[in-house]
């Protein structure tokens, strides 16, 4: 391995090593407040326009906070708290909609879209690479360049 | 008086548009250059046709015209000065004449640019797409967004003065007039562009002559859109300063197709390359800004089947059907002249990142569009009611986000055509090691998490590899005798500038949004409250009737130091208090203090704290950009270079000056 090679290798070593303790997180498991504040910053404010119920201080946000604060008292889950706020408010109150039905497009289509646009970008390029060369020189190119070095 | 001022200058300026471009169509159809001449003399009718509608409009605000429903709906007598001045764009008709004067002045400008070539075709098809544009909007006020509309019955005596949230705050006077500077400039590069596809000429030259303007244009919108954050966090009071409201994100929509469109003309211009995709990248942003302002003013947003209540959102969606429309077709028909004569040799290459940057922006692009107008889209289709917020829009942009930060920093170190493992090793190793030791230095530093860690990292990484450019660029410009801020100058440099401004934004975005601290107390006065190390106290509250609104200020101290007083306000006409957060700012956090509930009979008043560290970063990030952008306009550097060595462009890019590159590059 030459010496290059090495010291890419190194810094990728540290880097992972790095990124791998920092990415544990503080362990344990999550308090009731970060419990609530997860369910809340996927639910809409009713009444605020764009926020989250964990980002307003609107009363309705609050109320929301309240409430999901009780079903996690009670033991319920994230998916059973979303799904009583979904059956009380309508499907819009949450601001990730569910990937089924209609809402799955808003999440396929850029998955999609993205992956095509990939696929395009190796085909120019390997498409370009196969094929070095390809232009030919003419008779006229060559008469150029003698016209313009002894013109 | 005002009124019939007014309505004199929209019809001058739809009048004089119309005939403008009538008579260099007529000019073009003959070849005649004396109607070419006389069509763009009528720009400056356009421009005066804005100026005197402007100059009633800010008359009969000021003097409390309520005979005109403009001012009757927005005015106030007991508005500030400043904000009877900003009422102008607090509503939807005023808001059109903003971007009727900005267009007559930028069409002034591009007039007054190009005096010496007004024969030329493509300056005189330039003008007559620009025209158009302006036709229409003065078209929008001449009909159904007339700000000069006379009120019908009886004149009131008072208004109610703009939007409460519109008059809070200073920033309102700079937010609207940079984004519109930003928004309407592209359409000067708009209008180039058809005009290049219309002539046929689709060569580099158009490109060259829009490249500044592009850049300005860009340079105010970045402005623009950070200025529009600041006013956010500084008067909404829920502590955030982005929130991926659909009137953020038609912002945004256009900056991400500009900022791809300033990255890949330069392979357009280098290469000879990408001629479609950059077309089709300024037809882009431009239709954006329409559909922006088709978004945010037609009323659509809150409910799908308000916007045609009034012409107006029927007239805007239009108009952005035909420019999409017409620019696809002439894309279409010129198909066979766009074939680009150039390739590309390898990825490992400069123009092989920037095409990765822009598929980078376009799926950007694409994503915050789509999360846009898809709770429209549903409803219109099958009735359904869905959101997409905040978390879709930051779960799917993040990667990309990342992938942007890596690419900033690889590709400055990139030559054109072909890298070196050798050239890369020798450019990129140092920069690598400060993203790398940064993600260390966090971990040690107890900072958790991989998205945070990750930006961090990268953005070191891209603001190393900026900075390693400027070194160079400075060096080589002391080396050749020149002073040192040569090296800071010009396109490359500028940008290198910029790059510095978007990884201290990047810095600022990643840790607020990750380590923020967000909590609620009920105090009575002198109890104190901490939150994430800082200590609050709440002293009391006192209130303030003003001319305009009636304000209750708690007086909060934070740290034990100076005081701060977040405020509710009761306007006279708005039912909700709008709240006035108050905010110690720092280098390093800010804690933005709330008056959530005002005191109750015992004095016990809910004052709301968050503490977010580097919120400072992101408007510093945005000036930085601004500046770059500025410098990157600068006149000189490539262009006296050229003069003076009389070598041809391809040769004497001022990156190619300024970074010796070894031999193997080329």
């Amino acid at each position: 391995m030459s010496s290059r090679r090495l010291a890419w290798a190194a810094m990728g070593l540290v880097l992972v090593v790095a990124l791998g303790v920092g990415a544990r997180g503080k362990s344990g498991p999550l308090t009731e407040d970060q419990r609530v504040h997860r369910v809340a910053s996927v639910i809409r404010c009713p009444t605020c326009r764009g926020l989250s119920a964990a980002q307003s201080d609107a009363p309705a946000a609050e109320a929301i906070r309240d409430e999901i604060r009780r079903r996690v008292q009670d033991g319920q889950t994230d998916g059973q708290i979303e799904d009583y706020l979904v059956s009380r408010y309508g499907d819009d109150i949450l601001l990730d909609p569910r990937a089924n039905g209609v809402g799955l497009l808003v999440w396929a289509l850029p998955l999609l879209g993205g992956a095509a646009a990939v696929a395009g970008l190796v085909f120019v390029v390997r498409r370009n690479r196969v094929r070095p060369g390809r232009r030919r020189v003419t008779a006229a190119d060559q008469a150029l360049v003698e016209e313009a070095l002894h013109g | 008086m005002s009124a019939v001022l007014g309505t004199a200058g929209v019809t001058l300026g739809l009048v004089a548009s119309i005939l403008g471009m009538i008579t260099l169509a007529l000019g073009l159809r003959r070849k005649n250059p004396g109607l070419l001449r006389a069509g763009q003399r009528y720009t400056w009718l356009v421009l005066a046709g804005g100026v005197v509608a402007t100059i009633a409009m800010q008359y009969a605000l000021l003097s409390h015209d309520f005979s005109l429903k403009y001012v009757a709906d927005n005015g106030s007598r007991s508005t500030p000065l400043l904000y009877t001045v900003t009422t102008m764009w607090s509503a939807l008709e005023g808001s059109i004449l903003l971007w009727a004067l900005v267009l007559s002045g930028y069409l002034a400008v591009m007039a007054r640019h190009f005096r010496d070539r007004v024969t030329d075709p493509i300056v005189a098809w330039a003008t007559l797409v620009a025209l158009t544009v302006a036709a229409f909007f003065f078209g929008l006020m001449a009909g159904p967004a007339n700000p000069f509309r006379l009120i019908s019955g009886t004149i009131p005596t008072d208004g109610p003065g703009p939007n409460p949230l519109l008059q809070n705050h200073p920033l309102v006077a700079f937010h609207p007039p940079m984004l519109y500077l930003g928004y309407v400039g592209f359409t000067i590069p708009f209008a180039f562009a058809l005009a290049a596809l219309i002539t046929g000429r689709v060569g580099e030259g158009w490109l060259v002559e829009t490249r500044r303007w592009t850049l300005f244009a860009w340079g105010f919108l970045t402005v623009g859109i950070v200025l529009g954050a600041w006013w956010s966090y500084a008067v909404l009071g829920w502590g955030g300063y982005w929130a991926w409201d659909p009137v953020e994100n038609a912002s945004f929509l256009p900056w991400l197709t500009a900022t791809a469109y300033v990255h890949s003309v330069m392979v357009q211009e280098r290469r000879g390359m990408l001629r479609v995709w950059n077309l089709s990248l300024l037809v882009a942003t431009f239709s954006l800004t329409i559909l922006g302002t088709f978004l945010t003013r037609s009323g659509v947003l809150d409910s799908v089947h308000a916007f045609t209540e009034s012409a107006v959102g029927p007239a805007i969606l239009g108009f952005f059907a035909l420019v999409v429309a017409v620019s696809i077709a002439l894309i279409g028909w010129r198909g066979d002249l766009l074939r680009s004569p150039g390739s590309i040799d390898a990825p490992v290459s400069r123009e092989g990142a920037f095409l990765a940057n822009n598929v980078a922006f376009a799926a950007f692009a694409f994503v915050v569009l789509l999360g846009t107008v898809f709770p429209l889209l549903a409803e219109a289709v099958n009735g359904d009611q869905l959101s997409v917020g905040s978390p879709y829009f930051n779960k799917m942009t993040a990667p990309i986000g990342f992938t942007l930060l890596f690419l900033m920093a690889v590709a400055p170190a990139l030559p054109w055509r072909k890298a070196a493992a050798e050239t890369l090793h020798h450019r990129l190793l140092w920069p690598a090691w400060a993203g790398t030791l940064t993600v260390v230095a966090c971990v040690l530093g107890g900072l958790r998490g991989l998205g945070p860690l990750l930006a961090f990292g990268l953005a070191a990484f891209a603001g190393a590899a900026a900075v390693r450019q400027l070194v160079l660029s400075t060096r080589a410009a002391l080396r050749s005798g020149q002073p040192v801020w040569k090296g800071v100058l010009g396109r490359a440099n500028g940008g290198m500038v910029v790059h510095i401004g978007v990884v201290v934004l990047a810095v600022g975005f990643a840790a607020s949004s990750a380590y923020g601290h967000k909590a609620q107390f009920r105090l009575a006065p002198g109890q104190s409250a901490r939150l994430a190390g800082h200590r609050v106290t709440y002293l009391g509250t006192s209130t303030v009737v003003h001319s305009n609104k009636t304000t209750t200020a708690a007086r909060v101290r934070v740290d034990g130091g100076k005081v701060y007083e977040p405020a509710l306000n009761q306007f006279p006409f708005g039912s909700q208090a709008i709240g006035t957060p108050s905010v110690k700012t720092g280098p390093l956090s800010d804690v933005y203090l709330t008056l959530v509930v005002t005191p109750d009979e015992q004095g016990v008043a809910v004052i709301g704290v968050n503490v977010q560290p580097l919120i400072a970063w992101l408007w510093t990030g945005g000036a930085i950009m601004g500046f770059g952008t500025f410098l990157a306009a600068w006149p000189g550097g490539r262009r006296r270079r050229r003069v003076k060595a009389a070598a041809p462009e391809r040769t004497t890019g001022a990156q190619d000056a300024a970074v010796p590159e070894p031999a193997v590059a080329r």
